[in-house]
């Protein structure tokens, strides 16, 4: 699978479960390597490279970390939209 | 700058023990945000009560962890603590300084922060306390290119701690420091990027004094310890008679195993009963050793109550060689991780795993043979399970 | 100085570095003898001398600090370790500054120094170290009374066990300013532990956007919550509900602070190291004294007659809870005269361990 057609997958399947879960990364690499039958490390790197350009971002809550789609203010303040 | 009355904290001045307030004082007289970190924390202790939100979600980019959110709930009324950030500075281990590395990092500190600090956190870092949000980016640009790091916060790996270790004592059976900066360097994306149901910490004590607190706060705690005799120079043990011990007192009648002797000014050791717990050896440091082949205990599992009861670490695996490049330990890490991410529920430490799974379960995962170091005592009760190669085999 | 722009800061950040070496911040003596060192002795409660294999000798002098620390005082620090220590300073596992010289002459001239800058020695050997402790007021959204404060206020009640008087063993004081416990103040051989006492009050309007409600439920230890379909919200059983406060960590709107109730508790006996008897945890022996700024002398007081009473009674090397354990905990609360209390008697997770199962105890 092409990494852009991966991407899109991992970030449809974050903005599935918004407002209902929050994902651990392992939630996101699993689910999404079932989906697709990418291996999990694959799923992993193209994750990481999402958040490295703030396409998706770590978040915290209720005690425990997840990763999210990032909100407007997020990506003004990294300088991603102005 | 806006002068705040502080009557109540005013009274926390005095005294002969440093006062916290005196600290936020010297960095308000620079700082708006230190001042109003004041005036919001008289109003604390007037209404006997905190004025600060949830963390919120800040960071750096491509890291989850290393900054905490932290904002006023009255940032109408103290606006220079509107947004309040902790920054994790991950110290070097041991906590040596040089003095002007540290200064490059008070001045970043002064330009960018409160100029307030905690010298140091529970976990180890250098704390940073109190940063805005657009100051986060430019800072840790300015920390990283002069070769420091963020620590690790949320669901990851928690910047590693030691003892001093070899640096500065004798008792150290491993190299803390650099068993601590080896894991900080080689686990770097476990820290800052958090991937686990919960956060995992590593500390490590050079011997069972353990100076770090490692048995009562770490999922894993690395314990140095040996496997030979303790020397005994006899000629020490008279001049601390002479000094005025009472050697059958203190040292005999103390230990917790009956396993020493003392009669005609000579101390005996029963080294084979001996359990190592250094209380002859820390109160009699120049007549006695610890010899012969040095190692650490790991042991796993403790935590604070929060929320089913504390934890104490359990003796997992009584000895291992620790030297570099520590493969034997890092690659049964792997293993522990692996079991732990497999079968926590969120936020479940990895002591509270072993609990619900089972001590068996944890140590077939990891492959360690069951010892009976392991516990106190054997089970009480006759309901135990039983699996098909037990049957089948010798066990 | 001014502040890197956008495209400075992207240009020069890096990742995945870690902190640097350890192997650049030594002092030339500690680098010599790493790993050979022979004994060391405590000189005063303030300073001590460790002896390598070679013979060259460290000496160290350690300081308080309240461990909140301005740049100001920091660079004070720093300058007393240029002059009198080649340029390197150290800092402990509870807080404390370490100056290390290997001149023997500098050690009362370091001690000046430092408290001149308001940093007095201590620390050392069997006495009161610096006392650990979490944010409180200052700094967290969860703290149910101050750290700093209360931390200060204790410390100078028992500040001559930190510089001159010894006890007959070390003794460490700790607190937490709530039962979430950064820090891990639970094997402290006296802990101050703040706690909460009322059921915690629920914004249903805010638990609807902002909370997980299965989360949260299952967050509660005591099975205390169950959901509130109409509201869309949870519902908490009073009679369940022991106020640890987590439901309030995973569901902010879930509030359990309540400034007239909020308060501390006082814990005690428990030991890190393995040496005798092994690592224990603290137990309790006063649930509840309110909260009462500036320097709540309530507190003060229990902490100073635990201590003294200890001092007291028990033998040299004795830790508190070995102590404690020679004597019976009856005998502790007898000897201390704190009363004994439902609140002392477990009905949680170690309950089943700590009824007494024999005839033999003390009046």
């Amino acid at each position: 699978m092409e990494l852009a057609e991966l991407q899109d997958k991992i970030y449809a399947f974050v903005q599935a479960a918004k407002g209902k879960k929050k994902l651990k990364e392992k939630d996101i690499i699993k689910g999404v390597s079932a989906e697709t039958s990418e291996t999990p490390d694959n799923v992993k790197k193209a994750m990481r490279a999402m958040i490295d350009v703030g396409r998706l971002m770590y978040s915290y809550g209720g005690g425990s970390s997840s990763v999210e789609i990032p909100s407007e203010e997020y990506l003004r303040e990294k300088g991603m939209i102005k | 700058m806006k002068k705040y009355e502080t009557p109540l904290l005013d009274e926390l001045e005095k005294g002969p023990w440093p006062s916290f307030v005196k600290e936020i004082k010297k960095a308000a007289k620079k700082s708006e945000m230190a001042n109003d970190e004041l005036g919001q924390l008289e109003k604390s202790y007037r209404d006997r009560r905190g004025y600060w939100k949830h963390g919120g979600i800040v960071g750096v980019l491509g890291y989850g962890g290393g900054v905490i959110g932290r904002y006023s709930s009255l940032p109408t009324e103290f606006p220079g603590v509107a947004h309040f950030h902790t920054v994790r500075i991950n110290q070097p281990s041991g906590m040596f300084y040089k003095t002007d590395d540290l200064r490059t990092i008070l001045d970043l500190w002064d330009e960018y922060g409160s100029g307030l600090t905690n010298m140091h956190g529970s976990t180890g870092d250098m704390v940073l306390l109190g940063c805005r949000t657009e100051a986060l980016e430019p800072l840790f640009a300015e920390v990283t290119s002069r070769g420091w790091d963020l620590g690790g916060s949320g669901s990851a790996l928690r910047t590693p701690a030691c003892c001093v270790g070899k640096a500065r004592c004798e008792w150290a059976n491993i190299d803390t420091m650099d068993l601590c900066n080896h894991l900080t360097q080689m686990y770097q994306d476990y820290l800052h990027r958090p991937a686990w149901p919960y956060k995992f910490k590593f500390k490590i004590a050079g011997c069972a004094v353990d100076c770090v607190a490692s048995i009562a706060r770490a999922d894993c705690s690395v314990i140095g310890t040996w496997k030979g005799k303790i020397a005994v120079d006899q000629a020490a043990v008279k001049n601390y008679a002479k000094g005025g011990m009472d050697v059958q007192a203190e040292i005999v009648d103390m230990c917790p195993t009956g396993c020493m002797s003392y009669s005609g000014g000579e101390l005996k050791i029963d080294d084979a009963n001996c359990s190592r717990c250094m209380h002859c050896i820390s109160k009699m440091t120049k007549a006695l050793k610890a010899t012969g082949e040095k190692g650490a205990s790991i042991l796993i599992g403790s935590k604070a109550p929060i929320v089913v009861g504390s934890l104490l670490s359990w003796v997992i695996v009584p000895f291992i060689k620790m030297e570099p490049p520590y493969t034997e330990f890092t690659e049964l890490v792997d293993k522990i991780w692996e079991w732990w991410d497999d079968n926590a529920k969120p936020r479940e430490r990895i002591g509270e795993v072993i609990e619900v799974k089972g001590m068996r379960s944890f140590l077939e995962a990891i492959g360690v043979e069951p010892q009976a170091q392991q516990v106190y005592e054997p089970r009480k009760d006759p309901f135990f399970f039983w699996k098909e190669e037990d049957l089948n085999g010798n066990k | 100085m001014a502040w890197l722009t956008e495209q400075e800061a992207k240009a020069k950040r890096k990742t995945d570095i870690g902190p640097p070496h350890y192997s650049k911040m030594l002092p030339p003596v500690i680098a010599k003898n790493y790993g050979k060192w022979k004994y060391h002795e405590v000189m005063t409660p303030g300073s001590m001398v460790h002896v390598a294999d070679s013979g060259d000798k460290v000496y160290t002098v350690r300081v308080a600090s309240p461990r909140l620390l301005s740049t100001e005082s920091i660079r004070a620090m720093l300058d007393i370790a240029d002059k009198y220590c080649d340029g390197y300073i150290r800092w402990t596992t509870r807080n404390n500054v370490e100056f290390m010289t290997t001149k023997e002459e500098n050690v009362a001239q370091i001690k000046k120094a430092a408290q001149d800058a308001g940093f007095p020695a201590g620390g050392i050997g069997s006495g009161i170290s610096n006392m650990v402790h979490t944010q409180g007021w200052v700094h967290c959204h969860s703290a149910c009374t101050d750290a700093s404060g209360l931390v200060k206020a204790i410390m100078d009640e028992v500040f001559p066990y930190f510089n001159e008087k010894t006890l007959p063993a070390k003794t460490r004081l700790a607190l937490a300013c709530c039962v979430n416990m950064c820090g891990a103040v639970h094997c402290s051989d006296i802990a101050v532990v703040a706690i909460h006492r009322k059921v915690p009050v629920i914004d249903h309007d805010l638990v609807k956007n902002m909370c997980e409600i299965p989360t949260t439920i299952s967050a509660c230890p005591t099975r205390a919550i169950s959901p509130d379909p109409a509201k869309k919200s949870i519902k908490i059983n009073a009679d369940k509900c022991m106020y640890c406060g987590n439901c309030f960590t995973v569901c902010p709107p879930i509030n359990i602070h309540n400034p007239e109730q909020d308060g501390v508790a006082i814990v005690v006996g428990g030991k890190i190291g393995s040496l005798r008897k092994g690592p224990s945890f603290s137990k309790l022996a006063i649930p509840y004294i309110k909260n009462n700024p500036p320097r709540w002398p309530e507190v003060v007081e229990a902490v100073k007659n635990i201590l003294d009473t200890y001092a007291k009674g028990a033998k040299k090397h004795e830790r508190l809870g070995e102590w404690i354990d020679r004597i019976g905990w009856e005998a502790f609360f007898r000897e201390t005269g704190i009363p004994f209390t439902y609140q002392h008697i477990d009905d949680f997770t170690f309950a089943r361990d700590t009824f007494r199962t024999s005839a033999a105890f003390k009046w």
